[in-house]
């Protein structure tokens, strides 16, 4: 029983995840694009809480969802009906070429998946009850991947810089 | 005595040097002295060098002292090493005796020029070079210090730099000398092919075994190298224009040193020559040719300087010729009376010159028998030592050259020796035509104002032309026929001479010769007194101030076309094919990346697909290769 | 583990960033672009997680956790661009931003 449940919730997740991020490709009003974006977003983080990465989802949520979403809604307000997207054209070659790439690509790793099914993706090793969790996850951003912890927010702080550049307006001297 | 010799070489070397790194930190009389010092070191180092060698026995005296070894390539092997020999030693005498009068001389005769210091180290390093050139123990040495005198008259001709004339002179002087010495080296390739040395006596040793065309090609290169620096026939043409370099330096190289190179080449290299006797007897011709020449030549001349530069040139004819028919000691003996008499009349006629301020036209001067007393006599002495006047040096030396011809009982020496008696007739004509324009008739009125105040020259001046007057007049009694000949013995052991003149044959051709002489003085006495030139007819003046027109032949021969083919090659190679073939290359390279550049459309998505398919290849990639 | 095997996340994964690729090279508002890449992102986010399960070692949620802080970062920056041209008056079309080219 548990474990059919878990089926459902997967192939739930599963869909909404694909389909809203066709809905994000394909739709020409931006607004239904960002909120696409958002349930992509929620439906992931529910795939993240199947695999035991409990912190990630929270994370997820947080930071994707509850802050970098709202940035994307904030600018799609702002621009407002400079921000409409329809599917306008370009080279025919490049948009055939494109679907081509795209397409071989999941071919590709569908391919590969397929190939090593078998040997390499075995049945997951046995995993505590803190795995994923926000304790065990800290003590390693401390430990063993400190580095990456330092330099994450390095880039996080020159990002954040760099947006204030981008955003400030010079004040033009008069006569100018 | 290698002591003595090595020291020869190497004081001039270092006074040079040393001039040379002292710079402007030294005064100009500083430098002079270092010269002139270490000039006079080197003339006691051969003085050293040639009292040892006479301490030996007969037969034994040869030195070869190696320094180290320079070059090496297989087996044959190069050493820097002087050879000391009876012949080197005399060679060595004149070269850094007169040199060191000559020297002190120009202390005073370039006092106050602006470039005094690069003179005296010029010099210092002609002096080196010429020492370098007769003790070289081997041919390679040789013809380092060939070129090194060529490079130090170059240098010493285009002193006063600021004078196109002088650039020009200089230039020329190369450009010749370096026609000899191509034809000098490639001789030296022939010999290192067929003896497989270039050790004088290991040449000499097997030069009988080379075939006839090898050594007549060798002897002729040789000969070439000779002729060009000694201004011979036909590459003489450089030698009249070396008289703008100051007069200390035609006095020093054009005169006593540096073409007398050529003479000295022909006594050393003599087994090579004997083995050719084709080549030795064309040397003697060109000798003949050029002792005729130019006589004739300075029968026109109206530079005072210019009449002792054909006179040089004519004379060497002399030692050509001599060494021609193998009469080696007498050739090496004029060499060495006529750089007693060569210099001093150039350092007279540079005291002249330097009396009237710098003036060296004949027809401006005049009269200056009473106003330079000492000078006058200089100059008579020199200019009787030249004609061949007994007692004086010259007489002896020219006519045991007349006697080798004479004695020497062929055809050839037939011709050469009326050749040779011609040229006795012309040189007391033209000599005496300069002693009387300079010293004799009235005096030219422009110099009264222009000569200079005090006395006739300073000390440093007039010291060496005292010198040199003194040899000029007793130099030449060191072979006195049937009573001792002891210099044309010394040099016997050097090159065994092929003909000898007896005692009887000598004072017959002496008598004749100086009577000849003495109608040459008559012929110049008649024309000053009817103030009238030597040669009056006007197509044969023309002929002999054009110089035989062997300028102009030189010019359309060699000099014109040359300057053709360049222009051609450039306007037809270098321009279109060399030039523009970098232009092709450089818009070449812009067309390419044009079109390589297109693919840069600028369309973001275009890069993106890029990326996509890029990711795509390596996946596969990844995969097989795992 | 209950539920599907890692492979199908895989698969979810896979297909995920296939329709990210689609949106990138396919429209031409960078507003949509950015969103795209949004999706591309994510999808790398769910591989390296779901490998993290496999493994039994958290080193993948780890990094998985540095690719959201970055991508964060970038969107922030993107959005910064597109708000500075929108200023500006230029055209938001990525088609139209070709002054680089060659």
């Amino acid at each position: 029983m548990g474990n059919f449940l878990v089926w459902v919730i997967w192939f739930l997740a599963a869909g909404a995840c694909l389909g809203t991020g066709i809905a994000v490709v394909s739709s020409t009003n931006p607004f239904t694009s960002a909120l696409s974006l958002i349930g992509n977003l929620a439906s992931l983080a529910v795939l993240y809480l199947l695999l035991a990465a409990e912190f990630l989802a929270a994370a997820q949520v947080l930071v994707y969802a509850g802050a970098v979403m709202v940035m994307f809604l904030f600018v799609v307000a702002y621009l407002g009906g400079r921000a409409d997207a329809p599917w306008a054209g370009g080279p025919p070659l490049l948009r055939a070429a494109a679907v081509v790439a795209a397409v071989a690509l999941l071919v590709e790793v569908v391919v590969v998946l397929g190939l090593s099914w078998g040997d390499n993706l075995q049945d997951p090793t046995e995993v505590s009850d803190s795995f994923g969790s926000p304790g065990e996850i800290g003590e390693l951003f401390l430990t063993d991947h400190l580095l990456a912890f330092e330099i994450t927010s390095i880039v996080l702080l020159v990002a954040a810089i760099g947006g204030v550049v981008l955003g400030t307006t010079r004040e033009r001297s008069a006569g100018e | 005595m290698v002591a003595g010799a090595w020291t020869c070489l190497l004081a001039p070397l270092a006074g040079a040097l040393a001039i040379t790194l002292c710079g402007q930190r030294i005064s100009r009389r500083l430098a002079g002295w270092i010269s002139t010092l270490t000039t006079f070191v080197a003339f006691g180092g051969a003085v050293v060098a040639l009292f040892a060698l006479w301490g030996r026995d007969p037969g034994n005296r040869e030195q070869l002292s190696t320094a180290y070894t320079w070059l090496g390539a297989g087996d044959f092997e190069v050493g820097f090493q002087i050879f000391v020999d009876p012949l080197a030693t005399v060679m060595m005498l004149v070269v850094s005796g007169v040199g060191g009068l000559i020297v002190w001389y120009s202390m005073g005769y370039m006092a106050g020029d602006d470039e005094e210091r690069r003179f005296f180290a010029y010099m210092s390093l002609f002096v080196f070079s010429m020492l370098l050139l007769v003790q070289a123990g081997n041919f390679l040495l040789l013809l380092v210090g060939w070129g090194l005198v060529g490079l130090a008259s170059y240098l010493l001709i285009g002193f006063w730099h600021h004078r196109p004339e002088a650039v020009a002179a200089a230039k020329k002087a190369f450009v010749m000398n370096a026609i000899g010495d191509a034809t000098f080296a490639l001789a030296l390739v022939l010999l290192i092919w067929e003896t497989g040395t270039l050790e004088y006596t290991g040449v000499f040793e097997q030069v009988d075994g080379v075939s006839s065309t090898m050594v007549n090609l060798i002897a002729l290169g040789l000969l070439g190298g000779a002729v060009a620096k000694s201004a011979q026939v036909p590459l003489q043409t450089w030698l009249p224009d070396a008289m703008e370099g100051p007069t200390p330096v035609s006095a020093l190289i054009h005169a006593a040193t540096m073409v007398t190179a050529g003479v000295y080449l022909l006594v050393r290299a003599h087994p090579i020559f004997e083995a050719a006797p084709d080549i030795q007897s064309l040397a003697a011709i060109l000798g003949a040719v050029t002792l005729l020449v130019a006589g004739l030549i300075a029968l026109v001349q109206w530079d005072i300087k210019r009449v002792i530069a054909y006179s040089t040139m004519s004379q060497i004819g002399y030692m050509f010729l001599a060494a021609g028919i193998g009469a080696y000691g007498y050739a090496i003996f004029h060499l060495m009376t006529h750089a007693f008499f060569k210099a001093l009349l150039f350092m007279s006629a540079g005291v002249v010159i330097h009396h009237l301020a710098d003036e060296q036209d004949i027809r401006r001067m005049g009269g200056l028998k009473d106003e330079l007393p000492r000078t006058h006599i200089a100059f008579l002495v020199g200019t009787l030592a030249l004609v061949g006047i007994p007692p004086f040096a010259g007489f002896w030396s020219k006519d045991g050259i007349l006697a080798s011809a004479l004695a020497d009982d062929s055809a050839l020496g037939w011709t050469l020796l009326a050749c040779g008696l011609a040229g006795v007739l012309l040189t007391g004509a033209y000599a005496f035509r300069l002693y009387f324009a300079v010293f004799r008739g009235p005096r030219a009125e422009a110099h009264a104002e222009a000569a200079h105040g005090h006395g006739e020259a300073p000390r440093s001046m007039m010291l060496p032309v005292g010198v040199l007057t003194v040899l000029s007049t007793i130099g030449g009694l060191l072979v006195i026929p049937g009573v001792w000949h002891p210099l044309t013995d010394w040099l016997a052991e050097s090159a065994e001479p092929l003909v000898e003149p007896t005692t009887g044959e000598e004072y017959l051709i002496s008598a004749i010769s100086v009577s000849i002489g003495l109608v040459g003085f008559a012929l110049a006495w008649r024309a000053y007194r009817g103030h009238r030139q030597l040669v009056t007819r006007p197509d044969a003046w023309r002929v002999l101030e054009h110089k035989f027109y062997f300028d102009e032949l030189y010019d359309g021969l060699f000099y014109r076309p040359a300057v053709a083919i360049s222009n051609g090659l450039r306007r037809n190679v270098e321009e279109p094919v060399i030039e523009r073939s970098l232009d092709e290359i450089g818009s070449g390279t812009i067309q390419a990346s044009g079109g390589i550049a297109r693919v840069q459309s600028g369309l973001l998505r275009s890069y993106a697909l890029a990326v996509a398919v890029a990711v795509l290849v390596l996946i596969v990639v990844f995969v097989s290769v795992r | 583990m209950m539920g599907p095997d890692v492979g199908w996340y895989l698969i979810v994964s896979a297909m995920l960033f296939g329709i990210g690729a689609l949106g990138v090279m396919l429209r031409r508002s960078p507003l949509i672009v950015l969103l795209s890449l949004e999706i591309m992102l994510n999808a790398a986010n769910l591989t390296l997680i779901a490998f993290a399960r496999q493994q039994g070692s958290l080193d993948g949620q780890i990094f998985a956790l540095a690719v959201m802080a970055v991508a964060a970062s970038e969107v922030a920056i993107g959005l910064g661009l597109i708000v500075a041209m929108a200023r500006r008056g230029l055209a938001l079309d990525v088609d139209a931003a070709r002054a680089l080219r060659g």
